[in-house]
């Protein structure tokens, strides 16, 4: 700030008092940068909430489907599927998974409506994420790889890279937790034997253009953040409104 | 530029940290500009409530009454009140110590750091520091506030 000036005898600063003659253009300035700093701060923000609205856009017709590489659940015969890249260390995935994926699951997916499907994009500022799609992985490979996912959620915080730089002590003791194999699964993570499972699900969002997590392909809709069940919901509804009317069965006569 | 300038604009800076994390709080904001992953986690625990309302949304409060009686203090009316310098020094003081638990609460509890948070922090300080040395200012000066009062 520099040397402090006072008015002598006085002890007040040279520019406190906005109405002072001789620091009438200091105040100007002062006003001048204020001002400029609440357009920008506001204008920055407006920018940002804007933003999220541009983070649903139109999934690309031209890419072929994506691959049939995660972990599903759901019938093979539901209307919709709606396929999740994910990242294990992600917060915001970490708050789908625990807040919304129950409600999910249990209305529209086990009523038959959606097939959900979890590809890995394990994203590079996430420091620990990686064992952790490998555990969930290894324990896929025995059966529980939601078992393990709803696991990794609900306990983010016992071995995210914040917590620890050591996470596989804690997600094994997921694992012996869930009763798998811990033969199979120690030697499975050991390897790394679905890495380049990894490594192509995360290959395919960055193809597709996936800019975070959780990123939800729905219908035709792309839609890079959390959701709650309503939104959810909301996309799901248009996804079978946009499905073409199933033909009619062999016999049957139409209303008028 | 003086002490209250630089508070009202290090203030509207902080309204402006505290509001991005409010927004994000409340669904408005998408993703959060962190780096580390560190401020989703401290934005989802439970601490980052406080009251039924969020503790980013609490700093907004904050941050616009340190600027409102920084403003105030820049007018001629109010320019050697003593009692406007030690209320900014006493809501400064009290905003250090509540940002001293948060990031107590990062640090020890949540195991993370947000780093707007600690930018907040930052702020938070340099502003307890400014209105320590305008109080102190005040005080050398032989103005009072009953003449202030009635000098309009």
């Amino acid at each position: 700030m520099g040397k402090e000036r006072m008015d002598a005898g006085r002890g007040r600063e040279k520019g406190v008092v906005a109405k002072s003659g001789g620091a009438g253009g200091s105040n100007r300035g002062f006003y001048l940068i204020l001002i400029l700093l609440l357009i920008a701060g506001v204008g920055t923000l407006s920018y940002l909430s804007a933003k999220r609205n541009q983070v649903v856009s139109q999934v690309d017709s031209t890419l072929a489907p994506i691959p049939n590489t995660g972990h599903s659940m759901g019938s093979d015969s539901a209307k919709v599927e709606v396929v999740e890249f994910g990242d294990f260390e992600c917060p915001a995935c970490g708050s789908f998974a625990t807040l919304t994926e129950p409600d999910v699951r249990d209305r529209l997916v086990k009523t038959g409506v959606v097939r959900f499907r979890f590809m890995d994009y394990p994203l590079p500022i996430h420091r620990n994420t990686w064992p952790a799609h490998r555990a969930a992985w290894c324990a896929g490979e025995q059966g529980k790889f939601w078992e393990m996912h709803d696991v990794l959620f609900q306990n983010q915080d016992r071995w995210n890279g914040e917590t620890t730089s050591k996470p596989e002590a804690v997600i094994g003791e997921f694992a012996t937790q869930l009763g798998l194999n811990i033969q199979q699964y120690q030697s499975c993570v050991e390897t790394r034997k679905y890495q380049a499972q990894i490594q192509s699900n995360a290959s395919e969002a960055e193809r597709r253009g996936v800019g975070s997590t959780p990123t939800f392909f729905i219908g035709s809709n792309k839609i890079g953040t959390a959701l709650s069940y309503d939104e959810f919901k909301k996309y799901v509804d248009q996804a079978l409104a946009a499905l073409p009317p199933a033909p009619a069965k062999p016999g049957t006569k139409t209303k008028r | 530029m003086n002490r209250r300038m630089l508070t009202a604009l290090l203030a509207l800076i902080g309204v402006f940290v505290a509001a991005y994390l409010a927004l994000y709080k409340a669904g408005v904001i998408g993703t959060l500009a962190c780096g580390t992953g560190g401020c989703e986690t401290v934005q989802f625990s439970k601490w980052s409530m406080f009251l039924g309302y969020s503790v980013a949304l609490w700093g907004v409060g904050y941050y616009i009454a340190v600027l409102a009686l920084a403003l105030v203090g820049l007018q001629e009316r109010w320019a050697e009140s003593r009692a406007l310098s030690l209320t900014m020094l006493l809501l400064t003081g009290w905003g250090v110590l509540f940002t001293a638990w948060l990031t107590y609460l990062e640090v020890a509890v949540i195991d993370a750091i947000c780093r707007w948070c600690v930018g907040s922090a930052a702020i938070v300080l340099v502003l307890f520091v400014l209105s320590a040395l305008d109080y102190r200012a005040r005080r050398a000066s032989p103005a009072t506030d009953r003449h202030s009062l009635h000098s309009t």
